[in-house]
């Protein structure tokens, strides 16, 4: 993706030879490998880097990296699921964390350079459960803890890096479980009701990050509006933010109100940014109805606080026409506004339309609006057309 | 039935376009065959861990283009075959681990070559294997497939496992229903899916999320007019598609947006005509091949999704392209036996 075509008969006679050279050394160290694949040792581990380095998107080295380390990492040889071969000296406690460790550290100049690369993501995840799975509580926390920090970073660099969010949701998810909930030292006296552990720990249990990571897309919206992912991920914080909250309605409404007025702020600024209009279709559609509980902001939304909030949106949408008359998403937010507030589930499902009369004024208004976007945006004529004959226009 | 806008049907559409853009049929043809042959690029090498895939890109669009024996039959089927696990899998190459993705591109060829019963004359019961090298990696409790034993799970490999499974009729090795309620979980609000509960929208994934619904008959569960409505929007005003919301227009969207759009019935939703003219500014007129954007180098996995954008637009001289497998659809009427 995004490389530019250089023409084939421009490729000097120096550059042929370079691209040659180029190719054996990368074959050379394929062979290499191929030679060495029955040994799992760092020289492999190295030889691997290499080749990782030129190829990151060789995923059988990556599977052959991570074969090595599962060697390295396991038990001194004498148990059956060693291979044979020269083997490290038998790995303490101290070494199985640097390993993993080193790996982890290692590997984000690579990241940085491939921030889209699968295989990538999917080896830190590796390294991370191996943490999990082979250290103590604390050092696998910490590590776990340090990904966040990383992944924070690797967002701030690219905010759409869908592979970041995910790996993001991933780590909070793991942070958050009860593997890994955070022990205290044994120096300070235990509280009522909570145990001390055979070391003299105590435990407390998961922890739930819904409210930071609630504060961190607020962080990164306030750094930049226009950050879709960040709005996206809002959006999927929020019904379980409320949940873990255990607010009333009036929160829940002040929540919504909140939110509206947040996204209406900028679309003031800036009406043609298609990510605020993005999370304003959001805070509209999760008044309907039909939205089961769990993803519902307020759960006892009448149809009549329905209406009221549409209109009011209608209205406040409709000032945002000035001086911006040529903003096709104005009038699609319109449309929907009063579409929804009709009750005018226009659903064209197996042939099937539903739909209410709208009065004479109000379809008047839905008339000129679609004949707006009609003219402002014909590249989506077929839909425009459906949606008018779904209104009965 | 997809519908097409505008005059739709055959040559109509080309009288639409800029009289200088055209499709340069036989150059992609000779691009196609000559991607085994460019040893002495750095590129050929850096790909091998795609290469089984990039077959069957290149001889999926080799079939649209009407071309269908523009490669070696017995090569490509000696190379599938070369590329197989005992496990069942198929690597990118010989030498590459099994992993799904490299299966499904094998199970795409063989279909496309109506290669099965050779197959399993080559190789006993190896149909069934596959099947269960596929099966072995669906998380019962999720639903959801990884794509080999080092456990990264997506959408894709979701989809994939379904395509090929359903060409190879064994589908029941696996819990449709509950790779269903994965799908449903990986929706979002705006009618889109993500590559995991929780993600946000991209025009991959909703491919492959709605892909596999179709194949299991469950495209009733999706919000047609605002999934609709979401890819419409995927439409720039140079004519050329993106992903999701803000992002760069991209040749290869114009199959994972269009064949979307199609299984839900709304081609018409977006404009044939400036996206027809997009895709031909895409092609390398000299050399063949399809880029991502105008003026980009050419590969085969653009040219392939380039030429079956086109294809489900109805660009004339094309044959008609699948839009569920992304395959030839008289190799699907063939194979479901429809």
């Amino acid at each position: 993706h995004g490389v530019l075509r250089v023409s084939e008969v421009s490729k000097s006679e120096q550059t042929q030879q370079k691209e040659l050279r180029q190719i054996e050394q990368y074959r050379e160290l394929v062979d290499l490998w191929q030679i060495t694949e029955q040994q799992y040792t760092v020289e492999v581990l190295a030889l691997t880097s290499k080749l990782l380095n030129k190829n990151p998107e060789y995923y059988t080295i990556w599977n052959h990296r991570r074969r090595v380390l599962q060697h390295l990492l396991s038990p001194p040889s004498g148990t059956s699921s060693s291979p044979p071969g020269p083997v490290s000296s038998s790995p303490t406690p101290r070494t199985t964390h640097d390993l993993i460790a080193d790996d982890l550290r290692f590997l984000i100049p690579l990241l940085r350079l491939y921030p889209k690369c699968y295989w990538m993501w999917n080896h830190r995840l590796w390294l991370l459960q191996q943490s999990t799975d082979l250290l103590p509580r604390s050092a696998a926390r910490r590590l776990w803890q340090e990904e966040l920090g990383l992944v924070g970073r690797m967002l701030t660099l690219d905010s759409r890096n869908f592979h970041g969010w995910g790996y993001r949701r991933v780590v909070v998810s793991a942070l958050e479980s009860q593997t890994l909930a955070s022990t205290l030292q044994s120096d300070s006296t235990p509280q009522n009701g909570e145990e001390a552990t055979a070391q003299g720990e105590q435990e407390a249990g998961a922890v739930s990050m819904v409210e930071q990571e609630f504060v961190y897309t607020t962080r990164m919206i306030s750094t930049n509006l226009s950050n879709f992912s960040a709005w996206h991920n809002r959006s999927k914080i929020i019904p379980r933010l409320l949940y873990e909250r255990c607010v009333s309605s009036i929160m829940r409404r002040q929540l919504l109100d909140d939110e509206f007025e947040l996204v209406r702020r900028g679309l003031w600024t800036d009406p043609y940014d298609q990510s605020l209009w993005f999370y304003h279709d959001y805070l509209m559609s999760i008044m309907s109805p039909s939205v089961p509980a769990e993803a519902a902001i307020v759960l006892d939304l009448t149809d009549e606080d329905r209406r009221e909030r549409l209109r009011g949106e209608r209205d406040s949408v409709e000032e945002m026409l000035e001086g911006a008359e040529d903003c096709k998403w104005i009038y699609q937010a319109l449309l929907q506004c009063t579409a929804q507030y009709l009750g005018l589930a226009v659903k064209v499902k197996n042939g099937d339309i539903k739909h209410n009369a709208p009065d004479p004024e109000v379809k008047n208004n839905m008339r000129v609006w679609l004949e707006q976007l009609k003219t402002l945006d014909p590249l989506r004529m077929g839909r425009w057309d459906d949606l008018h004959n779904a209104l009965q226009l | 039935m997809s519908l097409v806008s505008g005059p739709g049907r055959g040559g109509s559409l080309t009288g639409q376009l800029p009289g200088d853009l055209r499709l340069f049929v036989d150059k992609h043809v000779a691009y196609i065959q000559s991607l085994d042959t460019r040893r002495d690029e750095l590129e050929y090498w850096l790909t091998e861990h795609l290469r089984l895939s990039g077959l069957y890109w290149g001889l999926t669009a080799l079939h649209l283009l009407g071309r269908p024996d523009a490669l070696p039959r017995a090569e490509v089927l000696d190379f599938v075959v070369s590329c197989m696990h005992d496990n069942g899998g198929f690597g990118a190459a010989p030498g590459h681990d099994a992993h799904m993705l490299y299966t499904v591109s094998a199970v795409q060829l063989l279909a496309t070559l109506d290669a099965f019963s050779e197959f399993e004359q080559r190789v006993a019961g190896g149909k069934r294997s596959i099947g269960q090298f596929i099966a072995s990696l669906q998380n019962r409790e999720s639903g959801t497939f990884a794509g080999d034993e080092w456990g990264e799970t997506d959408t894709r490999f979701l989809y994939g496992a379904l395509n090929a499974l359903s060409l190879l009729n064994l589908i029941h090795l696996v819990d449709v229903e509950k790779a269903v309620q994965y799908v449903q979980a990986c929706a979002n609000f705006d009618g889109g899916y993500g590559m995991s509960p929780g993600a946000e929208s991209h025009a991959g994934q909703v491919f492959t999320c709605v892909g596999a619904l179709a194949i299991v008959g469950r495209l009733d569960l999706i919000d047609t007019d605002k999934l609709g409505g979401w890819l419409s929007e995927r439409q720039l005003p140079n004519g050329g598609l993106n992903g999701r919301p803000e992002k760069l227009e991209d040749v290869c969207y114009s199959w994972w947006v269009m064949s979307s759009l199609a299984m839900i019935g709304r081609l018409h939703w977006i404009s044939s005509e400036k996206l027809a003219a997009f895709i031909l500014r895409c092609q390398d007129p000299e050399l063949g091949g399809f880029a991502d954007r105008p003026g980009d180098m050419v590969d085969v996995f653009h040219t392939v999704f380039g030429i079956a954008g086109l294809s489900l637009i109805r660009y004339p001289g094309l044959e008609e392209v699948d839009p569920v497998y992304c395959m030839p659809k008289s190799v699907t009427d063939r194979v479901l036996a429809r």
